[in-house]
């Protein structure tokens, strides 16, 4: 029998393609035999734009990057002004932005991982990790005023101290937190639709994940222990006590496991940073106008979605030469083309939820 | 046993069956908002003095305001207009007033029905009747007094 190859448009307004990615899909029957990931619906000029902005202005911008975990963009940014500047950041500061960091990665996984499976047909598991999320949403808004554009921080430490609302519901989710995760491993971890629509789909190699230059979860499901909070620890991560989670085979299922053990250390460090963290000032003393040496500045953490670099050229002048991000999602995708040859269509969209993209960090 | 893990979630969901319930009736019920709220706008004209910082400081040109010289040579506000469709809501310009007279408000439905009133003039309508949010503005007791030893 003669057959042929047909085209599928996958996206850009489906559900499942998390915001506006385009996957055109070359057919067999139900086998992906091409694939070409087309980004570019959500292009907003942020690198252009920031540069008519003066450094303080762009901070807002960046909580646009990826806007489920907008206050660790913040971090990236202020902290490579601060070393192109050579600002000494106060104890207290530096406290308070590890613990908003971890919370937002909490918030990021929950989406990640909740979106993640309700794509896989189970609807009930997206509503669990909601309410642990909007709980962290409560309490990013007592202390910067908005829920996911939060602009909270500052070149030189955070725009606020915490609000005196913030100190009871944060112990009210520290107490809470814990029944969650485990209930949540009951509700998904043995699930055996789960384990069959994930298991072995998507396999990623450790050599081939470092190729493609993935980062974060991703990365680290494929069993390498890559975490720059580890590595090369920024602000004061190397006084904590937290493990990296590391998976074996790379699998989708493997990138869950992953992510919810992500969460368990995050929360390790929240408790930790909560308990340490000192009196004083949040904000050390910078000049009202910024305006940082001639030179250039790189700097990188570790974000929800992988490594997050941002690179500023100054010269001289209050307002940014250049600015570049590097952003973790869309590196992450540009196995996509790959993996999906040989997966059937049902696989890619496990795949493409697995990896927990955000298409307003890969279009910028 | 083949399905033993879809029963362990069962029993999970089953619980929460009999949960309180966490969802808010919003239209009957609005929701508690944060003090720190950035909502809409208000300023307070008699205290403006008129320096434009907030203008200045807006990352998108949001805010254009102009103001003249009175009998005894001090500059005043002659207009203010705030236009949201640009505005990204960050703040800056309620952190930059010196006067504080800039202020957030916790008004958190602001959808209109034309476009002409997505533009605020805060200059004709002060808005100073809207609940005011602590954004930006001097704290009443301790910044650090709500750590709870």
């Amino acid at each position: 029998m003669k057959t042929q190859t047909y085209t599928l448009n996958f996206g850009p307004q489906h559900p499942s393609t998390h915001g506006v990615l385009h996957v055109v899909l070359e057919l067999d029957g139900e086998i992906c035999v091409g694939s070409k990931t087309q980004i570019g619906y959500l292009h907003r000029g942020i690198e252009k734009l920031v540069e008519d902005r003066t450094y303080p202005q762009v901070i807002p911008y960046t909580d646009r990057l990826d806007y489920l975990s907008g206050m660790s963009n913040n971090l990236v940014y202020v902290q490579t002004i601060e070393k192109l500047m050579g600002i000494e950041v106060p104890e207290r500061a530096e406290y308070i932005r590890v613990l908003l960091a971890e919370l937002m990665r909490i918030a990021s996984h929950m989406v990640g991982i909740g979106i993640y499976i309700m794509d896989l047909g189970a609807v009930s598991a997206v509503f669990y990790p909601f309410i642990e999320r909007e709980k962290i949403l409560e309490l990013m808004s007592h202390i910067s005023g908005g829920r996911m554009t939060f602009n909270y921080m500052r070149i030189g430490g955070v725009a606020y101290d915490l609000h005196p609302d913030f100190y009871p519901e944060l112990d009210n989710f520290i107490n809470e937190f814990p029944r969650f995760i485990e209930e949540y491993h009951k509700l998904v971890d043995d699930n055996e639709i789960f384990k069959a629509r994930t298991k072995n789909i998507g396999v990623i190699s450790a050599e081939k994940a470092m190729s493609y230059g993935l980062t974060g979860p991703n990365l680290r499901a494929s069993g390498v222990d890559y975490d720059l909070r580890k590595i090369s620890p920024y602000s004061v991560y190397d006084r904590f006590d937290f493990e990296t989670a590391v998976g074996k085979n790379g699998d989708c299922y493997d990138r869950y496991v992953v992510r919810m053990k992500e969460v368990e250390e995050s929360f390790k460090i929240i408790k930790q940073a909560y308990k340490e963290m000192p009196e004083g000032p949040v904000m050390a003393k910078v000049p009202k106008l910024i305006k940082p040496p001639v030179g250039d500045a790189y700097h990188q953490a570790e974000n929800p979605k992988g490594i997050l670099g941002c690179y500023v050229v100054s010269d001289g002048s209050p307002k940014p030469y250049r600015v570049h991000f590097r952003r973790p999602s869309f590196n992450n995708i540009s196995i996509y083309d790959e993996l999906f040859i040989g997966h059937k269509i049902a696989d890619i969209v496990a795949i493409l939820a697995s990896f927990d993209i955000v298409l307003g960090e890969i279009d910028a | 046993m083949y399905g033993k893990g879809i029963l362990k979630g069962l029993s999970v969901t089953g619980r929460n069956v009999f949960r309180k319930r966490l969802t808010e009736k919003y239209p009957e019920v609005k929701p508690k908002l944060a003090e720190r709220w950035r909502g809409s706008f208000q300023l307070d004209v008699n205290e403006c003095i008129a320096c434009g910082l907030c203008e200045k400081s807006c990352p998108n040109s949001a805010i254009k305001l102009t103001t003249e010289k009175t009998e005894d040579n001090k500059k005043r506000l002659s207009s203010y207009k705030l236009d949201r469709s640009y505005c990204l809501f960050c703040g800056l310009c309620v952190e930059s007033c010196p006067k504080k007279c800039l202020r957030f408000t916790k008004e958190f439905e602001t959808a209109v029905y034309n476009k002409d009133e997505v533009v605020l003039d805060l200059f004709n309508n002060q808005n100073l009747s809207a609940p005011t949010s602590s954004y930006a503005q001097p704290e009443k007791t301790g910044v650090t007094a709500g750590k709870e030893e």
